[in-house]
């Protein structure tokens, strides 16, 4: 039986399951699913007060867990649809902030946004830009007689809006149903996925409108009925041993991260730090949301072996959030399954062929396991047609986990899903039934587990005096096994000096979009052009990037993260 | 007071560049952001580093206020001085 978001919770509060949340002074308070309900009710009444009516979209502002999921919650409960939204500590500076979210208010043609009360005075400047919304509020200042029972719900009414990125130029908000995420979270927790169960204990530090962080371990446990510890996501970025305390402190077993997390802990947890860790209780330590690097995970598992974290707990995975969240987990239990291919072969024929770690241009990739059951994924060459083993083509996917479509954008949902399959944008090959990702046509660009869009950088990097307004293109330069890295080529004109150039895109970037890039390349009057689409031109500069041969006007200047 | 001082921001500066990973000297002017390029990442990165060499606390909240070397010295000194009563 489906169930939907509610129904979920009215099953979890007659169990012994608990959200546990720890503040980002290390601080902890555990509420029972029961008692989370009563609050949901609360809060789902006080909302139905204000005058929102079943189906109406709310969207949610909220940095700290509890509130969060109270909101969240409160929403479901109401009949409403909850939209998380990235909180401004995360996107840029804050005028920036608002500039990004407005789109993504107006897209979700949200009636209210759901915040805490230091962001509502800031958040009130919503109302101008986004005419839907009636209020903002406060979900600690909401008060009204509490619903007796949660509003019923259609399995095939919207759950979520869940956003990709914070896209100015095309916010991309995914709709899932409560079918969806009800398929996809069964999936994740059945015993063909993680085999969850009430005594799982998970830990996260992910941001919870983040879709890891919201259905993969929040949702994940409302469903399955475990307790799971919510840690403020800045809290790790400071001291990433924090993370690993916490599931020290309450046997943690389940927790996933991106690849950068492993990344963090390996450089810079101290040797000193590693007295009193007991990782042994992590039985499911995932990794998804960005390429995965075979060299993070056994340097991470090398490293903390001593304080009992075995190898066999890796479960990397595979997802979009166009198919609720997870499409693939390598099963729970097992080495790390690592291809080790021929970098030539697979740019230049699109076949992995094996070779030895040590020949040259090897490239270590990372299995990530198969489709759940009840769900299909394929591989398919650019005809549409699937290949054969070993050879790369796009990744489609199918079943009860892809989305309805795109919110408010009827022709980018029919580009993305025909015939029921759904185009992941990613590329890979089947090899022994396992699913290897070695690429991306799609062109977003996925930075410590965080999307963008190029068309956003680029346009605040038009604007920056001395740029040729128009002649910029932004990409990833990928490479298989390897995260990506964002590259801005600029075509200059007037006479500011290229590094004063560089450092000013650099930080506007940063302020606006809280990216920093790897490379800004100055190059000559030309090169970028304008004749081509914007999509065309970013895959050529992306090409000449990669074989070296972009004319420069000013060497390179490398970005922070390259220089270790 | 003044070697002292001296010695605390020579000491910043060298935290600074070690977490900055760039070929770039840092002085007191230097601009996290722009001069530098800290993302928020580096910045949490900093913070830790300089909590964990100075043995203070420094407030979440703060993180994002300071912009330049100098202020990431004076919100230091301020931290000590409480520190030492």
């Amino acid at each position: 039986m489906i169930r939907t978001v509610a129904q979920a919770l009215d099953d979890a509060a007659a169990g012994p399951g608990a959200y546990v949340f720890v503040d980002a002074n290390g601080a902890e308070g555990s509420v029972r699913f029961a008692a989370l309900r009563d609050s949901a009710l609360a809060l789902g009444g006080a909302l139905r007060a204000r005058g929102l009516e079943p189906g109406d979209c709310v969207a949610l502002v909220i940095p700290e867990a509890a509130g969060f999921l109270t909101a969240f919650l409160g929403a479901s409960v109401a009949g409403l649809v909850p939209t998380p939204l990235a909180d401004p500590v995360h996107v840029g500076t804050f005028g920036a902030y608002l500039d990004v979210i407005a789109p993504l208010v107006r897209a979700a043609r949200a009636r209210a946004i759901i915040t805490t009360p230091r962001l509502r005075p800031l958040l009130d400047a919503l109302q101008v830009s986004a005419p839907t919304i009636r209020f903002v509020s406060a979900w600690s200042e909401l008060t009204g007689p509490a619903l007796s029972a949660a509003e019923p719900a259609d399995a095939d009414a919207p759950a979520l809006f869940q956003f990709t990125s914070g896209s100015t130029s095309q916010p991309k908000g995914v709709v899932l149903t409560h079918a969806n995420l009800d398929a996809n979270i069964r999936a994740i927790g059945g015993p063909a996925g993680l085999g969850l169960s009430p005594d799982c204990v998970g830990v996260s530090w992910l941001p919870l409108f983040h879709d890891m962080g919201l259905i993969g371990l929040a949702l994940c446990a409302l469903y399955h009925g475990n307790i799971t510890v919510l840690l403020s996501p800045w809290a790790f970025v400071k001291r990433p041993v924090a993370w690993l305390r916490a599931i020290t402190r309450h046997r943690g077993t389940i927790s996933f991260a991106p690849n950068f997390a492993y990344e963090m802990c390996v450089r810079r947890v101290k040797d000193a730090e590693l007295d009193g860790l007991d990782l042994s209780s992590w039985r499911v330590a995932g990794c998804g949301a960005e390429p995965i690097q075979a060299g993070t995970l056994e340097a991470f598992a090398a490293k903390f072996a001593p304080v009992g974290f075995r190898a066999t707990s890796f479960v990397p995975a595979y997802g979009l959030a166009e198919h609720t969240l997870a499409a693939t987990l390598a099963p729970p239990g097992r080495d790390l399954r690592v291809d080790t291919v021929r970098a030539s072969e697979l740019a230049a024929r699109r076949r992995a062929v094996p070779c030895s770690s040590d020949a040259p241009g090897a490239l270590r990739l990372v299995g990530c396991g198969r489709a759940f059951p009840e769900h299909a994924l394929r591989v398919v060459d650019d005809r549409g047609h699937p290949v054969g083993e070993r050879v790369v083509g796009e990744i489609l996917v199918s079943g009860p986990s892809v989305m309805q479509g795109y919110l408010s954008a009827p022709g980018a949902t029919a580009e993305v899903i025909r015939d029921g399959w759904c185009s992941t944008g990613d590329l890979g090959y089947l090899a022994g039934g396992e699913l290897y990702i070695c690429g991306r046509r799609k062109e977003t660009i996925i930075v410590a587990g965080r999307n963008y869009f190029p068309q956003d950088l680029e346009q605040v990097v038009n604007r920056v005096p001395g740029v040729r307004a128009g002649c910029v293109a932004a990409f990833a330069a990928t490479e298989p096994g390897h995260p990506d890295r964002a590259v801005v080529v600029v075509e200059t004109q007037g006479h500011t000096p290229g590094d004063l150039l560089q450092a000013e895109v650099r930080r506007r970037l940063l302020q606006a979009t809280g990216l920093a890039v790897h490379e800004i390349v100055l190059v000559p009057k030309g090169t970028v052009g304008r004749t081509t689409s914007g999509k065309l031109r970013r895959v050529e500069l992306r090409e000449r990037y990669a074989a070296g041969t972009l004319v420069r006007t000013h060497p390179r200047a490398r970005s922070p993260q390259e220089v270790s | 007071m003044t070697t002292r001082g001296l010695s605390l921001e020579a000491e910043i500066i060298a935290i600074v560049k070690r977490v900055s990973r760039r070929p770039v000297e840092p002085t007191a002017a230097s601009d996290l952001e722009l001069d530098l390029g800290f993302d928020s990442l580096l910045r949490y990165e900093l913070i830790a580093e300089l909590e964990d060499r100075f043995d203070v606390s420094i407030p979440l909240n703060d993180i994002e206020t300071i912009r330049t070397v100098a202020q990431v010295r004076e919100h230091l000194d301020a931290l000590i001085k409480v520190g030492s009563g």
